[in-house]
């Protein structure tokens, strides 16, 4: 592990109140990132990756409440620091791209005056200075004409555009951390070669810690060093990404890869049947019991913790894990 | 081979959409070559996948062989019959014998019925049976696809997203179809869900004799359901093979870069294999780039040396291997090449 976590989660637990009553959404997760590190949160829809992120970068909607839990950003806790606080390292220190570029992009306002914006919001530059980092920011993700690119407004853009655009914006101040959820989800697959490559070479050339969101096991495999897996608002299972896929030992995580159509392995896909539980419901004991072919008495009655298995760098939560 | 007649065959198809331009004097500025003379053949009982970037045109096929759009030339027959001159009472029994089922079903499904009603509104739009033997048939869909019979009464929003897409097999199934296109329908689902109605859509193939058209962006989905696949680009077939060939010796510089920039779930081939990045997006098909219609993007004519042919030569489908067309003129560089060999991540 690396010597020192940029951002460090610890145990955090995030809660919606609505109508119908009280939605569990995360349930206890921990995950570290080092400097310059790349880390994946993967996990089915609903398991609470985009959650995690909200609540990281403290934007989370009205109904959600962290409800406890860490989140260490360089030394500082970041669950209790003041909104204004907060202001000053969102898109400075920590900055988030998300799957929908254009609902997170103004639509009247053009590329060019957003991403002035974005700077001008943190560093003390005049609109000119603003304005011509933006034209170089353009034309560093590949956009051709950056001058004349300026003046478009977000909806004149592909979708592959627009998320380079968002790349490039999120770390234009250089920030320490990137959180990037489901980025390239609603590209095809060639545009999305594109902005992974892009999202590549930029983090490492400024050397960013990049948290990857993704379902997506391809992505992450390309990707990633780490991987977390997520799954009803828990942590499931967490190793170094080589030894993920050689040595899954959760049950889920080894379901989750018999789900996926992989080259070489004809025959039926090992579906894991049944559906998720109903996050409504406070969990009790291990949330993938109902699914499990493993569980054990125990199962039903405590949420077995994240431990090592085999080495200290693989972690487990389960009471009978699949054999190495 | 034998001589049999196709299941379908697809015959130089175009379906172009016109541009309008204008509220109230409409007037025609252009034309979407959504298809632009595709022609495919499907046999009884197999699969053939269909892949290719957004807007390449897939959904637009799919839907005219449904009968949902009409060809602008070209012809789709069924069985020997032409779909377009048909006669109108013969039609209807035709079209039954072709179903679609939609990436989200819930667009599909009348959010005010129960989805017994809906799985069987085809029934009863073609007058099969009574009302008792309609029910009894739901019964027996909702069996088939694995839901149980008490859902009959439920309402749309009350299912998961994997159990709507087993409704909406139900309903496609109800008139016993020969072929049904499934656009991307397994595309929204989770993967352990996706993987559930993948090994249902199989097993109902060999139960029942489907034959698939199988429309989706997810590359390792397509090659694990296919026996064939196509490759759309801007309107155009660019590649047909075997699952097997297409997927170990893509052959069109295209299919090249597909299969090379799609992630696998391996990170040792992740970290070995090489990827060829297209630049830029694909061109606006109302107005396609004249010659080949990829070379505004293609990396082997750059390494060519920009031959001319390319953007003033339209390439046909070939045959160069048993079984496996392709339309570029320069397919032969490609073969056996070490390019090829990067890209669909093979080991030296
Ligand atoms: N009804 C229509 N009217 C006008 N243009 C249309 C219509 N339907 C499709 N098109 C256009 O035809 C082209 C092909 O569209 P189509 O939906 O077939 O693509 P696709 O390959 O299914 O893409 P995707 O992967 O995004 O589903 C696109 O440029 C699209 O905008
Ligand atoms: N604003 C909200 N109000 C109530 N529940 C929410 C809200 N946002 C998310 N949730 C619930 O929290 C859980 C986790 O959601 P999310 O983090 O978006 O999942 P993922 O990103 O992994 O798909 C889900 O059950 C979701 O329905
Ligand atoms: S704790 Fe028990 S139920 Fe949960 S995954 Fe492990 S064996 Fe299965
Ligand atoms: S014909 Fe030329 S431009 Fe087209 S795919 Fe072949 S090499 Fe590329
Ligand atoms: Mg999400
Ligand atoms: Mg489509």
């Amino acid at each position: 592990m690396n010597a020192e976590p940029v951002l460090s989660v610890r145990e955090l637990v995030v809660r919606f109140a609505t109508d119908a009553g009280t939605v569990h959404a995360v349930n206890g997760v921990t995950f570290d990132v080092g400097a310059g590190d790349a880390i994946g949160l993967v996990g089915e829809s609903g398991s609470g990756k985009t959650v995690t992120s909200l609540a990281v970068m403290r934007l989370l909607p009205k109904a959600g409440r962290i409800v406890s839990g860490e989140v260490v950003f360089r030394g500082k806790e970041l669950t209790t620091l003041s909104e204004h606080e907060m202001r000053g390292l969102r898109g400075k220190e920590i900055s988030m791209v998300l799957q929908d570029p254009l609902s997170s992009l103004n639509p009247v306002l053009t590329i060019g005056e957003q991403i002035a914006e974005a700077i001008r919001a943190h560093e003390d530059v005049g609109r000119r200075a603003a304005r011509e980092r933006a034209a170089e920011l353009l034309g560093s993700v590949g956009i051709p004409g950056a001058g004349d690119q300026l003046e478009r407004f977000p909806h004149q853009f592909s979708g592959g555009m627009r998320q380079r655009v968002m790349i490039a914006t999120a770390l234009v101040l250089h920030p320490k951390v990137l959180i990037a959820d489901e980025p390239t989800t609603a590209l095809d697959v060639t545009v999305q070669a594109q902005v992974l490559e892009l999202l590549h070479e930029l983090t490492k050339e400024l050397g960013t810690a990049i948290v990857l969101i993704s379902h997506d096991l391809g992505i992450m495999a390309r990707m990633t060093r780490r991987i977390t897996v997520m799954y009803a608002g828990f942590v499931m299972e967490s190793a170094p990404t080589v030894e993920l896929f050689a040595r899954p030992r959760h049950p889920y995580t080894v379901g989750l890869l018999g789900s996926i159509p992989r080259a070489g392995a004809d025959g039926e896909l090992r579906p894991i049947e049944g559906a998720p539980p109903d996050l409504e419901r406070a969990p009790v004991g291990c949330p993938f019991e109902p699914r499990c072919a493993r569980r054990i008495a125990a199962c039903r009655e405590t949420m077995p913790p994240l431990v090592p298995a085999a080495d200290a760098s693989h972690l487990v939560a389960c009471h009978n894990p699949v054999p190495s | 081979m034998n001589a049999r007649v196709p299941l379908l065959s697809i015959d130089d198809l175009r379906v172009h959409f016109p541009i309008t331009k204008g509220v109230v004097l409409r007037r025609t500025v252009g034309q979407v070559q959504a298809v632009d003379g595709v022609s495919l053949e499907l046999s009884e009982g197999e699969t053939v996948g269909l892949v290719g970037e957004s807007g390449s045109g897939k959904t637009t096929l799919g839907r005219a062989v449904v009968g949902l759009y009409r060809p602008t030339s070209g012809s789709i027959a069924f069985r020997g019959t032409d779909l377009g001159t048909i006669r109108s009472e013969d039609a209807k029994g035709v079209r039954a014998q072709l179903q679609m089922v939609f990436q989200d079903p819930f667009a599909s499904l009348d959010p005010r019925w129960p989805i017994g009603a809906s799985i069987g509104e085809p029934l009863r739009i073609h007058g099969v049976g009574n009302r008792r033997e309609r029910r009894t048939r739901v019964g027996e869909l909702l069996d088939v696809v694995g839901l149980p019979r008490r859902m009959a009464g439920r309402f749309p929003h009350e299912l998961s997203g994997g159990q709507r897409q087993r409704v909406g097999l139900a309903r496609a199934l109800a008139l016993r179809p020969a072929l049904i296109v499934a656009d991307e329908a397994v595309s929204a689902l989770d993967v352990s869900v996706q993987a559930q109605i993948i090994n249902l859509l199989q097993r109902l193939q060999r139960e029942f004799g489907l034959t698939y058209l199988f429309i989706a962006h997810d590359l390792a989905v397509v090659h694990h359901i296919s026996d064939r696949v196509a490759v759309m680009y801007l309107g155009r077939l660019v590649e047909l093979a075997s699952g097997s060939d297409l997927y170990g010796k893509p052959l069109h510089p295209y299919t090249v870069s597909l299969l090379s920039a799609n992630p696998v779930p391996d990170p040792a081939v992740e970290a070995r294999r090489q990827r060829i990045v297209l630049p830029g997006d694909p061109p606006n098909p109302a107005s396609p780039p004249g010659g080949c219609r990829f070379h505004t993007r293609c990396w082997l004519r750059e390494r060519l040396g920009s031959p001319e042919r390319c953007a003033s030569e339209d390439p046909p489908l070939r045959g160069l291997a048993s079984g496996h067309t392709v339309a570029c003129h320069f397919a032969e560089e490609v073969a056996d090449s070490p390019v090829q060999r990067h890209a669909v991540g093979a080991g030296d």
